[in-house]
């Protein structure tokens, strides 16, 4: 209560979205639930793109979501 | 046309709805789901999961793979027991881990913390990666659980240990009817009570009752390729544990 610091970064935070960001350690251990092949990590776009499967999957709020229910079939 | 059906609670569905609807479920109950578990058990899920960590003895260092680990019991659980060592949770459902992520533990935790969204049946995951497999109360709701235990098998290293934490079959005639009566008429009302939803806790008991028994569900272990299978009744069966090596 008396120390506002430790709230700080969280109240400074773009939006609730953007509060947990997708530790990158993480890429190592996930492979494509299709193709069990390496993934790549677009930062931007916050996917997991799997180029085996043709598919991107999103990562929300920090959380990868390997479900190719839930995946972006990727163009060309 | 032909789709393969399974069970929804005592309902017949295709295959293909099962994940949906169990999404459903647990999205609808996941901000009451720790609540819940204390009502409908009377707090005795904490010893039953206390009592799987007992037989794990989760060791320093050990990496675990905790499916369907929703809000984080089992994960905190070995963390803690481990001293050091490192958890990912994986869940179906995002509600459960967004619930799950927001726990104190989860914070004093998360550097030893992964949360994933996936599929028990289409693991995330390389070959030969995890010291531990654990499944506790979830296995029920996978719409093909062999195909999970098929998953398991791959996912863990070579001396790694599986175990699943499932509700089980009384093995009394005249318990199981007092259990029925129980789980039937109380457990439904008491989720319409307290989590504003009747049909995701009468989903739940159709589960259980729909569920393999001991016996039954040994048998799938060792077909998945388990050694040493074994099971441990918990509570006279109303909670069973599986156990099995990748050896």
């Amino acid at each position: 209560m008396n120390d506002d610091n430790n709230t700080a970064p969280q109240d400074s935070a773009p939006q609730a979205g953007a509060r947990a960001s997708f530790d990158r350690h993480m890429l190592e251990a996930l492979v494509c639930p299709r193709t069990q092949m390496r993934l790549e990590y677009d930062a931007e776009k916050q996917e997991l793109i799997s180029r085996s499967a043709n598919l991107a999957y999103p990562i929300r709020d920090g959380i990868p979501v390997m479900l190719v229910d839930e995946a972006r079939t990727l163009e060309d | 046309m032909n789709e393969k059906t399974t069970h929804f609670g005592f309902q017949d569905i295709p295959e293909s709805e099962k994940a949906g609807r169990v999404q459903g479920v647990f999205g609808s109950v996941a901000n009451k789901y720790d609540v819940m578990n204390d009502a409908m058990s009377m707090g005795i899920h904490r010893i039953w999961k206390d009592a799987m960590m007992d037989w794990l003895a989760p060791r320093p260092g050990q990496r675990l793979l905790d499916v369907a680990g929703g809000t984080g019991d089992i994960s905190f659980r070995f963390l803690k027991r481990a001293g050091h060592g490192h958890a990912t949770v994986l869940d179906l459902t995002e509600p459960m881990l967004i619930e799950g992520r927001k726990r104190a533990e989860a914070a004093q935790m998360a550097g030893s913390l992964d949360w994933v969204v996936g599929d028990a049946m289409a693991l995330p995951f390389e070959d030969n990666t995890f010291d531990v497999y654990t499944i506790s109360f979830g296995i029920r709701n996978v719409t093909r659980p062999q195909e999970a235990l098929n998953e398991a098998y791959r996912v863990l290293k070579p001396g790694g240990r599986l175990m699943v934490l499932e509700f089980s079959q009384i093995p009394n005639d005249m318990m199981q009817k007092v259990y029925d009566l129980y789980s039937f008429n109380i457990i439904p009302r008491l989720g319409k009570a307290i989590a504003n939803d009747r049909d995701s806790y009468q989903y739940l008991v159709e589960s259980i009752r729909k569920f393999p028994d001991q016996e039954t569900f040994l048998g799938m272990v060792k077909q998945a390729g388990f050694e040493q299978a074994k099971y441990r009744n918990l509570t006279m069966g109303i909670a069973c544990l599986h156990s099995g090596w990748k050896l």
